[in-house]
């Protein structure tokens, strides 16, 4: 009860800090005071407060969109480790329910955008469906590979396919630990397309034609846009968490200090690291982005292939 | 009544009900006798079978006829069960959407009766083809499904484009069906039966006789079930077909192909492993090709054939994993396989018909299924956009509808670890990222078929105002689909919902027929149930959160509306939205290599052009423009030859033709 409750303050937390810290860094790196680091929440509040502004050509979908998205974000984050721990909820195989519900928000989105009838939201959703093909198969590599390699008795929980027992392998040998570095740059490059960071957008842009995630929302206003923006926040936090469980080396199904700690300070360290990038990298030509995301596959391709080469170091012999 | 005697009595009344839906007088009378007869053999089928779906032992008539037939058993178990369970009420609803769908037609004086006595003799051939183990019964049913699957298809028969469409089919089917007896053939010369039980006893007395029987029931099976690279014959039927067939070959008839290889898995005992994985990869290509066309379709119905490709794809792959399990004997693999399989061709069943429904009340109102030209029908159309939308998201297998519990169990066996090795395991793991592949693919194509046509503004203004004239015809009533085509449709999505929250439901009906091939293991179907509990608790809560969320969206009364922002535009147009072929361009380029495009442009010349320019985009099916290439070859190649045969010693050519064959027959008699 109590771990639910804490998860629960992380996920709230982190939504809200995250993005504010990133925003810091690059403002700081800028040579700007930049604005409050829980500036999200103030939007939001204010957001929240306004009447939102429909096109005419809209129909009730585009008004469902935005809370199908942060319906979907908030039900994979209840599976997410937001204290490298046992998360709110878990179960075996809980990465393709992850993953699908994933999906949904993607969907939705892109309903919404298509509901304006404005060619510059067709195309930002049109990029956002074809960049999400590319980058599924890569999640389900890695999602694999993790989950054989847990099967090959190297979990720090005893049993489980749940999201949770995936991501605190115990690293043994030289093979293990590319597949984890392989794992690392695959949810990286996930987490990029599905918070919308750069490489693969910039948020700070203002040229319509080049923005994926950006140009979805052009049209929503007021609580609408809140909610998109919460989903996004949670969608970054889950992501960042996710990935500091893995890179975490006192992460396990049993509470700790230790932990605890550690994951919250990875979460922003990576924040940090996420800005320090943002200020120093430019966008990916938008050409070349699906070749920026066949990375992340053929980083889950080089996992499964030192799956093989560990199994193969312990013997040949498979799965017990 | 007993349950044979119930099970046997449908099939006069189906036949008594198409005989009367040819003979009364008035249109009326006719559809009552078709539905009523089907409404009526349904529920003696359901009588006959719902003892089965309790987990009843198989129900056996055997009937004695004068040679060549002897008898002919009646024996349907769980599986066949299984199948009859909801291919006679989904063709009854079928029946019932025809009659509002072909309304304008028989207004018209076109005599429906025939129609709705095909429709019936469908129904008698799935009651033949799933309770039969006969084979030459069998093939009665498969040809009688094929053969009144092609007269449905050309109910628009003055069309050149339909005849094809329909030619094409039979031709395709009869392939297939040639096939089919070649194998029975070969079998009946072995055992000296027609009856699908001394097959199987022959087949697992001798697994490695008939190497190539594998193949030819492959072949045919694949053709009627439209699998990829057998699947030519499907996007121009679906395309030529009034909706309702379509809806139902691609989500009823069709899986008699399926139900086939089932059926043969079953006869065939343990199956050697190259079986799995060969039947695994097929159906992965299958779902992966099939899945690529249908992002780039503009034709919505050529759209919704093609992801049957994709849908019995899916299925195949989770029948390869379920013989992949059976010959490593490990039992919760095939439980998981052979049930993802089972539900999801019930789901894909459900989905599918609604949606080919849906794409004939789009038809109905525009007369048109191009999506370059539909646009902003959700306002026109609102039931019909519900029904596409829910069944949509459906398609694309997310939750919580009803097509992500099938695809759930395939990713479970697929990331299960159960191979003997572990490069196993890591096939088993792509496998798994292909259909994560297909998942995402067809959630893009799903977003792009609702949203072209349902959302955003009318693309053709000339669609727009000629659906204001038909409305100002048809009243107050609008265009959108009348109570006889939307009660099938609601009916559809409702239990796409109802068993996407609840899939126990579908799990009970999966279960008996799942037992069938778990009877050799600890683990059954029921495990199944529990091993998934956690999981339809979480789609049930997530059903509940949307369902919160939607409400308290929708109920937001304040509000101001104005026009669409054009990022500083102001003359934007509807023609200026994105169109459905700029909406999967960036997917079509990358796969170009598959997704062949064929590109008709007249380009502006001159400084002042003076001609309208124009430019056009198609995409052919790469495989049917492969074979018909081959076949154009094939023909000139002939043409080419017999020019080069000498035309004067006709005579002494022809002598020396048959001394050659003579010789080779000499030769390959005397060899072996």
């Amino acid at each position: 009860m109590t771990l639910a409750l804490a998860n629960l303050v992380a996920l709230a937390t982190l939504t809200l800090l995250l993005p504010g810290l990133v925003t810091r860094v690059k403002a700081r790196w800028a040579g700007r005071r930049g604005p409050p680091i829980w500036q999200l929440a103030y939007d939001l509040r204010r957001l929240w407060a306004k009447v939102p502004v429909y096109s005419d050509v809209t129909t009730p979908v585009f008004r469902l969109a935005p809370y199908v998205a942060l319906v979907a974000a908030l039900a994979s984050a209840a599976l997410a480790p937001m204290l490298s721990t046992a998360p709110l909820a878990s179960f075996d195989y809980d990465f393709v329910w992850f993953a699908y519900v994933w999906g949904l928000g993607r969907v939705a989105m892109v309903l919404g955008a298509l509901d304006t009838g404005s060619s510059f939201e067709g195309m930002g959703a049109a990029r956002a469906a074809t960049f999400g093909v590319l980058l599924e198969p890569a999640l389900f590599l890695v999602a694999g590979a993790l989950s054989l390699y847990v099967h090959l008795g190297h979990g720090a929980t005893a049993a489980g396919h749940s999201l949770t027992a995936l991501l605190m392998p115990r690293l043994q040998g030289g093979a293990a630990v590319t597949l984890w570095l392989a794992c690392v740059i695959a949810l990286v490059i996930v987490i990029q397309l599905e918070a919308a960071r750069l490489p693969i957008e910039d948020p700070t842009t203002h040229l319509e034609l080049t923005m994926v995630h950006e140009v979805m929302i052009l049209d929503h206003s007021g609580p609408d846009l809140a909610a998109l923006q919460l989903a996004g926040a949670v969608k970054l936090a889950t992501g960042v968490s996710i990935v500091a469980t893995l890179l975490n080396p006192w992460a396990a199904a049993r509470p700790s200090a230790a932990g605890v700690l550690a994951h919250l300070g990875l979460c922003v360290a990576l924040a940090l690291a996420l800005g320090l990038s943002e200020s120093l990298l430019a966008r990916v030509r938008l050409r070349a982005v699906p070749a920026y995301l066949v990375l992340a596959g053929i980083a889950g391709v080089v996992a499964l292939l030192a799956l093989l080469a560990r199994s193969a170091q312990l013997g040949g012999g498979g799965a017990p | 009544m007993s349950s044979s005697a119930a099970l046997l009595t449908a099939l006069p009344v189906l036949l008594l009900g198409g005989g009367l839906a040819i003979g009364l007088p008035g249109g009326r009378a006719r559809f009552l006798a078709a539905a009523l007869s089907q409404a009526v053999a349904t529920g003696l089928v359901w009588l006959s079978i719902a003892p089965l779906l309790g987990g009843a032992p198989a129900l056996e008539v055997i009937w004695t006829w004068p040679a060549p037939i002897f008898q002919i058993a009646f024996r349907v178990d769980a599986l066949g069960a299984f199948f009859l369970a909801w291919s006679l009420p989904l063709t009854l609803l079928g029946t019932i959407y025809a009659a509002g769908y072909l309304r304008p037609y028989l207004a018209a004086g076109r005599d429906g009766g025939p129609h709705f006595a095909l429709l019936n003799l469908t129904s008698v051939a799935f009651v033949l083809i799933y309770s039969v183990q006969n084979a030459l019964v069998f093939l009665v049913g498969w040809e009688l499904a094929a053969v009144a699957a092609w007269l449905l298809v050309i109910w628009d028969y003055q069309s050149q484009r339909v005849r094809f469409a329909g030619f094409n089919y039979l031709v395709s089917t009869h392939v297939g069906l040639f096939v089919l007896v070649a194998a029975f053939m070969l079998l009946h010369s072995e055992t000296g039966s027609m009856d699908f039980a001394e097959f199987g006893a022959y087949l697992r007395a001798h697994p490695t006789a008939l190497g190539g029987l594998p193949l030819l029931f492959g072949v045919a099976f694949a053709l009627k079930a439209a699998f990829f690279p057998f699947h030519t014959w499907l996007p121009r039927a679906h395309a030529a077909a009034p909706a309702h067939v379509s809806a139902l070959m691609s989500g009823v008839i069709h899986k008699a192909g399926l139900f086939g290889l089932l059926r043969f898995c079953l006869l065939g005992g343990t199956p050697p492993q190259w079986l799995g994985w060969c039947v695994l990869l097929f159906g992965a290509a299958s779902a992966g090709f099939g899945v690529l066309y249908t992002a780039a379709q503009r034709d919505l119905k050529r759209l919704l054939g093609y992801s049957s490709t994709e849908n019995v794809g899916i299925a195949a792959m989770g029948i390869g994993l379920g013989l992949l399990g059976w010959s490593w004997h490990h039992p919760t693999l095939i439980a998981l396989g052979f049930g993802g399989a089972l539900l999801h061709i019930f789901n894909h069943a459900l989905f599918k018909c609604a949606l080919f429904y849906a794409a004939g009340a789009v038809f109905r109102a525009t007369h048109t299924v191009d999506l370059e030209r539909l646009g902003g029908l959700a306002r026109r159309l609102p039931r019909t956009a519900i029904v596409f939308a829910v069944t949509a998201l459906a398609m694309s297998g997310l939750p919580p509808l009803n097509g992500f519990i099938g695809e759930l169990l395939l990713y479970m066996g697929l990331f299960s670890g159960a191979a003997p090795s572990s490069e196993g395991d890591v096939v088993l793991v792509c496998a798994a990222a292909v259909l994560a592949f297909v998942g995402a693919v067809s959630a893009l194509s799903a977003a792009r078929a609702f949203g072209m046509a349902f959302l955003g503004a009318p693309r053709d203004p000339s669609i727009a105002a000629s659906a204001a004239g038909a409305a100002g015809a048809a009243g107050a009533a609008g265009d959108d689909a009348p109570a006889t085509m939307a009660a099938p449709m609601a009916l559809h999505a409702i239990s796409v919902v109802v068993l996407g929250v609840w899939p126990e439901l579908a799990l009970r009906l999966v279960e008996p027929a799942l037992a069938l091939f778990t009877a050799r293991g600890p683990s059954g179907g029921a495990a199944l149930a529990a091993t998934l509990a956690p999981a339809l608790w979480a789609c049930r809560a997530l059903a509940l959160a949307l369902a919160i969320a939607g409400a308290l969206a929708l109920r937001r009364r304040a509000r101001r509306s104005g026009p669409t922002w054009g990022c500083g535009y102001v003359g934007a147009t509807p023609r200026m939205q994105y169109t459905a072929a700029s909406f999967s361009a960036q997917l079509s380029r990358l796969f170009r290599p598959v997704l062949p495009v064929l590109t008709r442009e007249q380009l502006p010349r001159g400084t002042f052009p003076r001609d309208a320019s124009r430019l056009g985009s198609h995409h052919v099916d790469a495989v049917e423009r492969r074979l018909f290439e081959v076949l154009g070859q094939g023909e000139g190649f002939v043409r080419d030859a017999s020019e080069r045969i000498p035309e004067q010693p006709r005579f002494a050519f022809a002598a020396g033709l048959i001394a050659l064959v003579i010789l080779a027959l000499i030769a390959l008699g005397g060899g072996p």
